[in-house]
């Protein structure tokens, strides 16, 4: 039984092109998109490009045709190492009678993006097909089924044409986000049967559910296991059980006050969130926020960070029952989300950003008073370490559970601790930087090579170090520079109507890239988050195979994942 | 024996069995305080155990439609074998049901609670029933072996298979107890006591996480006065195998006499035996982790090994 080759029903069909050594040298889309382009016209094809200057990020947008999008996603990977970071699918019938389709791909080592867009007619109901980039980027998998479930538009070649979002208890033909659905309208609940493949049965092999609902206070995640003893050959996990209507809730809404709505997507990644949805806003209004907010941005997202890295480290520790450690990290994240109250006024820094700036700045008592924390917290963060790995039952349980290998963590498109702990050398601070992060950057961006949960742990470890030093340094700056009391923000100005942007941030999770089009008067039109935890959860099947069922919550927590992010 | 002694053995034993019965909760609390202090929260109350019971008690009860008899008389049946081995140990002066405290029937009244938890755990025909059962298998087959290896041990020095006279023997005879086979036979019942209490670094008693758990998997599917029954009998168990080994092997205190000022002093003895071990077993749960399900073996193996020493040593070294 070759579990490998079975479980994995995506396999990309022709490995796109990988930078092999991290220290490759740079692509530049400048160089080769036009003449990839003019390639795939003269072959025949059909192809329009286009250029963006946003932020210092340069975007390329291409249009081709639905019915030949693969074919010309396998030519550019034939020549460019992309990786998907984000697909949208849009709604635009009122305006051109169609759909349309931005895959968004980034290029390592490079502030480039490059969109492919296209286009879908209305017509006859079923005929909305398009060709599916997913068995060339097993990263399209979730985007492409989402657009199904969602919009109905129908990739065609899909290896996997199950639903996703919406379970099979939402009636057939219900398009949430189509404009002529009304978000107030309830649908009923239908019962079917549950939808999974069993694609390991045999002699001896035992399917293990588990979930929606745990033992502990967990949010709502199945889990189907097919284990020989306890040897898991196949984990199928199922989400997106509390789909919330996110995106459809803030279409229409003035932009400034669909931020309240962004910024409690997710509790865990609020800052990163909100940023990465007011810094799109940003590129699309052209405003300049103060250097002083800006900076305090950074302070906010690494706050953040801080918060999440130290409750993770103390919180895998729980997945093995190792109660000094788990204790100890917990005490440490909360002192932080209480410093978070005391100097911001919310535990978990909602409402600090707004498009345009900031709410709430640090006056001098404030910064003293985070710096000094910050300082405790060095000393804590290597005495919770030394802990934690000093005992060796511990250092045993992480070692080599949970792999995720180099290869899946590039075709799946990890992002954040996980890719980095799979030696995918990735983040947003660096690759893409925004905001402060143009002046200031972390000393060093941890990657590893094992990809196990030990790998994971250290990353973390070593991540809280960076962040300590990165604070202190913003904190320094803004001493030397920024008055007590200056502008927080300024005013966000008319945004252009039906103009599309995307921003990514960092967040402790890694990459979270928000897709944003305007209405008019400053309404969004089409709102789209992909957090790190989506990009991330389908690694996890992957981490967990050939691993022994006890050994799952242990590589659960090493990952950390959202679920709420999921359900938007 | 007489009419009247054998009444008063009888009235003995229910005293006994009462007593255990009614320290058992506390013993559970008691681990759970110190772990909770140790981590500096506060915890639950010391007499949470016993609130939980009695709360269980008058609850309703779900019994799946697709379970047997063996199901519902699991319960019953393993707090009645758990009960009955509180009377055949004795702990601060000879066994009330001294006659029949043979230590191989000791042992076989857990091994029949325990398969039929196992039994009840499979029964149900849920996934995680039928994890722990296997796991507990597991662990059973690797811990019998050592328990037995120890025990018999103890017998061969004791010249007696019976717990009672044993006990009472190696509390007799003071210093010259310590023999190394006695000292490698408590290094190795250290380890198994862990394992029978189901314990870290072999089982986390307190865990959420349905698919690490083994005996509390077992448990998952019941409720009301099943669970009730069930929790107890674990807490009586934990409290006898405590006993066993603190008295087998720090025999000090229990006395053969049946007076009532040797006995008192038996008593404070014992608990303070009990509460010490309770103690020791609470620090390791804080201080080591799980350790992984398939290395349990070889932590077994060397509580096993221990215990085949400490009968080669009393053959050699006497």
């Amino acid at each position: 039984m070759n579990s490998d080759n079975e479980q994995f029903l995506i396999q990309p069909v022709s490995a796109a092109p990988r930078p092999t050594d991290s220290s490759a040298s740079q692509v530049s889309l400048q160089e080769l998109v036009p003449g990839l382009v003019q390639r795939w016209v003269d072959r025949g094809g059909q192809a329009t490009t286009g250029q963006l200057n946003r932020s210092g990020n340069r975007q390329w947008s291409i249009k081709v045709p639905a019915s030949s999008l693969a074919d010309f996603c396998r030519h550019l990977l034939r020549s460019l190492p992309l990786y998907l970071i984000t697909m949208v699918g849009l709604d635009e019938r009122e305006r051109s009678g169609s759909y349309r389709l931005y895959y968004v791909f980034g290029v390592d080592k490079s502030k480039e993006f490059l969109v492919v867009e296209t286009e879908i007619k209305d017509g006859i109901p079923g005929s909305l097909l398009y060709q599916s980039i997913t068995p060339l980027v097993p990263a399209a998998n979730w985007y492409e089924r989402e657009a199904r479930d969602l919009f109905g538009l129908i990739p065609q070649g899909h290896p996997d044409p199950r639903r996703v979002v919406l379970h099979r208890h939402w009636p057939d033909g219900v398009r949430p986000l189509r404009k002529d659905f009304d978000g107030a309208y309830q649908p009923p609940f239908v019962l079917d049967d549950d939808e999974f493949r069993n694609r390991t049965g045999g002699e001896g092999i035992v399917e293990i559910p588990v979930g929606p609902i745990h033992a502990g206070v967990i949010e709502p995640g199945h889990f189907r296991f097919s284990a020989v003893g306890e040897q898991i050959v196949n984990l199928e996990a199922r989400f997106f059980f509390t789909h919330r209507g996110v995106e459809k809730q803030v279409e229409g809404l003035d932009v400034e006050r669909a931020v309240f709505v962004v910024e409690r997507n997710c509790a865990a990644c609020t800052v990163s969130s909100t940023l990465a949805y007011c810094q799109a806003l940003e590129d699309l209004g052209g405003t300049v926020i103060p250097e002083n907010a800006a900076y305090l941005r950074l302070v906010f997202a690494e706050m953040e960070r801080l918060y999440n890295h130290v409750g993770d480290l103390g919180n895998i520790c729980a997945g093995i029952g190792f109660h000094a450690g788990s204790q100890r990290g917990l005490f440490l994240k909360e002192e932080l989300l209480a410093l978070n109250e005391t100097l911001l006024g919310s535990r978990y820094l909602f409402g600090l950003i707004r498009p345009g700036g900031v709410r709430r700045g640090l006056n001098h008592a404030g910064r003293w008073a985070l710096r000094e924390k910050l300082w405790w917290l060095r000393e804590q963060n290597t005495k919770l370490v030394k802990l934690i790995l000093g005992n060796d039952g511990v250092v045993d349980r992480f070692t080599n559970t949970g792999v995720l290998k180099n290869s899946s963590a590039f075709h799946l498109g990890a992002v954040g601790v996980a890719a980095r702990a799979s030696g995918v050398d990735r983040d947003e601070r660096r690759d893409h930087p925004y905001g402060a992060y143009q002046h200031l950057q972390p000393t060093s961006i941890p990657v590893l090579q094992n990809g196990d949960v030990y790998a994971r742990f250290l990353i973390r470890v070593e991540e809280v170090n960076t962040s300590i030093e990165l604070l202190l340094q913003a904190l320094e700056v803004m001493n030397q520079h920024f008055q007590e009391e200056p502008t927080l923000a300024v005013p966000l100005g008319d945004l252009p109507a039906f103009q599309s942007a995307f921003s990514l941030t960092e967040s402790a999770r890694g990459s979270n890239c928000h897709w944003l089009m305007t209405g008019p008067n400053n309404t969004l039109y089409r709102y789209r988050i992909r957090t790190a935890s989506y990009a991330n959860w389908p690694v996890v099947p992957r981490a967990v195979l050939n691993n022994i069922v006890p050994d799952f919550p242990l590589i659960n927590k090493s990952f950390e994942l959202c679920y709420s992010c999921l359900d938007r | 024996m007489g009419f009247f002694e054998g009444l008063a053995r009888i009235g003995f034993a229910i005293i006994q069995i009462g007593f255990v019965l009614a320290l058992a909760p506390l013993v559970q609390g008691f681990i759970k305080t110190l772990k909770a202090r140790r981590q500096f929260r506060l915890g639950p109350a010391l007499w949470q155990p016993y609130y939980d019971i009695l709360k269980y008690f008058s609850r309703g009860e779900v019994v799946s439609e697709h379970t047997s008899w063996i199901s519902r008389v699991t319960p019953y049946l393993v707090f009645g074998c758990m009960a009955a081995a509180a009377g055949l140990l004795p702990l601060f002066t000879q066994a009330p049901l001294a006659f029949a405290a043979d230590l191989i029937f000791f042992v076989y009244l857990f091994g029949l609670a325990r398969v039929f938890t196992v039994l009840a755990g499979l029964d149900s025909g849920s996934a995680f029933g039928g994890m722990g059962s296997s796991r507990e298998m597991m662990v059973a087959v690797l811990v019998e072996p050592g328990l037995m290896l120890v025990l018999f041990a103890a017998a061969l020095r004791a010249g007696s298979t019976n717990l009672s006279d044993i006990i009472t023997r190696f509390s007799s005879s003071g210093f010259n107890t310590f023999t190394p086979s006695h000292l490698l036979g408590a290094a190795g019942i250290a380890i198994l006591v862990v394992a029978e209490t189901g314990r870290l670094p072999v089982d986390n008693p307190d865990t959420h996480l349905e698919l690490t758990m083994i005996h509390e998997g077992m448990l998952l599917e019941y409720s009301g006065r099943s669970l009730a029954l069930m929790l107890w009998a674990t807490n009586i168990k934990q409290l006898l195998i405590i006993s066993l080994a603190v008295n087998l092997f720090v025999p000090w205190g229990v006395t053969a006499s049946l007076e009532p000022v040797p006995i008192l002093v038996g008593l404070l003895f014992y608990l303070l035996k009990v509460l010490g071990v309770a103690a020791a077993l609470g620090l390791v749960e804080m201080l080591r982790p799980k350790v992984r399900l398939f290395k349990l073996p070889v932590f077994m193996l060397s509580a096993f090994i221990l215990a085949f020493l400490a009968v080669i040593a009393d053959n050699v070294v006497r």
